[in-house]
Parts: structure tokens; sequence; C-alpha cells
């Protein structure tokens, strides 16, 4: 695996992530606890970002293995 | 006997049964725990009193009723003047008497209330206390029970002594009563039924099939089958995610060691101190 696609899995397992604590943040019942999610949610989205641009930096640099 | 006996005591104790059941209505819930002393006397006393008038057809009804509801009303209207005076409260409903301040028994109070020290020792075991050294203070309350307060070292820990934080639970709503469906607790916890029928799919079971489902705070369905040979999963979503946060976490830990390039690097560290920090915040929510 090059590093691209591994950092690319990550993206994606972020991505799960912020899913997950959307769905809690309407399930859960306590208030305190949704602020709490939507402030991770909001985390989240920072790190996507971060990891969207070196995703794309890296496949400037080893565009052989750039996914068709 | 005369003939018309039988009939007038079915009338009688049916007319009573109504009579006080309305009257213990009236005087509420408190009668039944017996919280002082009057209310103690006035509760027997109105049981006597009608069995008295049941049984005694010589008595007449209509003095019965009069001083049932006398008593009755008497205890509605002390309750509410202890409710608005204090010095009255203390009057009727008594104050607690100290028996152990500071660690130390209070000999002149135990003989006050004319406490033996073998009757406190019970006292005190029935509090689960064994040690009269481990108790820092205790009330004997006008109910006759006694409060006992241990000393910090000897009272269970708690979160807060650990200063964790922990997720404030709300009670959890019973949804599903022998394979129905209650539609109150179901709509007081924010679901409907078909976020029900998706659980229960989840679960893999029919309605029917379940004695008892409740939802948590967590909005997580947990259920009871009436075959209890069949295994339920237990919800796993909020473990999961922890882990997959802290597997994102180590991933960006081992790019940012792998990576050559300066600024990828501080980039990858930065988001893994930010993936540290929400694992921090998440994990009294997502733990258990």
């Amino acid at each position: 695996m090059t590093v691209a696609a591994n950092v690319n899995q990550c993206l994606s397992t972020i991505k799960g992530i912020e899913a997950q604590l959307s769905l809690f943040a309407l399930n859960f019942q306590d208030e305190k606890a949704r602020v709490v999610l939507h402030e991770s949610m909001m985390l989240m989205e920072e790190i996507k970002k971060d990891l969207q641009t070196r995703i794309t930096e890296l496949e400037l640099e080893e565009p052989q293995y750039k996914k068709t | 006997m005369e003939l018309a006996d039988p009939i007038d005591i079915i009338f009688r104790s049916f007319l009573f049964i109504l009579i006080l059941f309305l009257i213990t209505k009236i005087v509420g819930k408190k009668q039944i725990s017996q919280i002082t002393f009057f209310e103690y006397v006035s509760g027997i006393t109105v049981g006597s009193i009608a069995a008295e008038v049941i049984t005694g057809l010589e008595s007449n009804i209509s003095y019965g009723i009069m001083s049932i509801l006398i008593f009755g009303l008497t205890a509605v209207l002390v309750d509410f003047t202890a409710l608005k005076s204090k010095k009255f409260r203390d009057i009727v409903e008594g104050r607690g008497t100290v028996f152990i301040e500071d660690g130390k028994i209070q000999e002149d109070n135990l003989k006050k209330e004319r406490y033996s020290t073998d009757e406190l020792g019970s006292l005190l075991r029935r509090q689960n206390v064994f040690r009269v050294a481990d108790v820092e203070f205790a009330v004997l309350e006008p109910t006759g029970d006694l409060s006992v307060l241990l000393k910090k070292e000897n009272r269970p820990l708690t979160p807060k002594d650990l200063q964790l934080t922990v997720a404030d639970e709300k009670v959890p709503q019973t949804i599903i009563m022998d394979g129905k469906v209650l539609n109150d607790p179901l709509a007081k916890s924010g679901k409907n039924r078909a976020w029900l029928n998706i659980e229960l799919q989840k679960l893999g079971v029919t309605i029917d099939n379940v004695f008892l489902g409740q939802v948590d705070s967590f909005g997580e369905l947990t259920v009871d089958l009436y075959d209890d040979k069949i295994q339920v999963p237990s919800p796993q979503e909020r473990p999961q995610v922890m882990a997959l946060l802290k597997k994102c976490q180590a991933d960006l830990e081992l790019f940012s060691l792998g990576t050559d390039s300066e600024g990828a690097k501080k980039m990858y560290k930065r988001n893994s101190q930010k993936l540290t920090e929400a694992i921090e915040k998440l994990s009294p929510y997502l733990n258990g």
C-alpha cells in the first residue's frame, strides 16, 4: 500500500466516525453530551480538511499510484 | 338476630370502605408511611372507628362518619399548618435527636430518648455499620430510623473522588411490555415506531418475542425476550467508535513519523493532538 492509500483509508475512517457522532447527537438525551459530540464533530471536520489537502499533495508527488 | 342485620352489615361495610378510601385519598401517602406519631395514631383511630360502626349495629352510622371525617380533616389541617410554620412542625412532627456528633456518642441524648447502648448498636448495624468509630454523625429521625453519616474515608468511592467525568444518565424508558409497544414512553424518549422497527430488525427479533424493552438516555434499545435461549447482542456502536478514534490517532502518529516533509509532520502531529482531545472529551459518553 502506498502512503496515499494509507492516508486515504484514515480519512474515510474519520468520515465514518463523524457520521456516527452525528447519529449519536440525534439519539442522546443529555444536552451536555450533545454539545460535546458537536464539538468533536467540528474537530473531525478540521482533521478531514487537513488530510484531504495532504492527499492531494501526495497524489501530485507520486502520480503513478493515483487511482484511476 | 333479625333478618335485616346481615343486610345492614353489608350496607355498612360497603359504605365505610368507600369512606375510608376517600379519606385515605384526601390524607394522602403520608399517612401510609406514618411519618409522625400523630398520623400514626389518627390512622389507627380511624380504622377502629370504622370497625366499631360496621359490626356494632346499635351504633349510629352518622356519628361514625362524623368522627372519621374529623380525624381525617384534622390530619390534613395539621399537615398544612406544619407546612407553613416551622415551630408547629417541630412540635407535631418532632425533631431528630443527635446520637453521634463528631464521632462521639452523645450519652445525654441517648438517655433522653431512652435508648440503650445495645439498641444504638442494633440501629447502627441495620445501616451496615459495625464499628462506632467509623461514624461521623448519626441522628435518630422522628420516625425512629437512624440516619448515619460515615467518616469520609469510610464512605463508598464515587467518580467525584476519582475526579472522573461521567455521563449524566436519565431514567430509561420502558417502551415494550409483554410484546406490546407503549406509546407514551416511546414518545417521551423522542423515538417513533419506525425507529423501533429498525432497532428490532438490527437485533434480529420480532416484537411478539419481546417481553420487556427499554431505551436508555444514549438512545440504545435493550430487550429481554420470552425465549431465553436466544442471545441478544448488546449495543456495540459506542465502544466501536471509541476504538476507531484510537486507531485513527495511532495512524496519524505513524504518518507523522513516516514522512520526511516538515510541514506534513507538523500537520499530522497537530491532528493527532486533536484526536486525543476528542477521545478525552468523548470517553465518558462512549465507554460502557
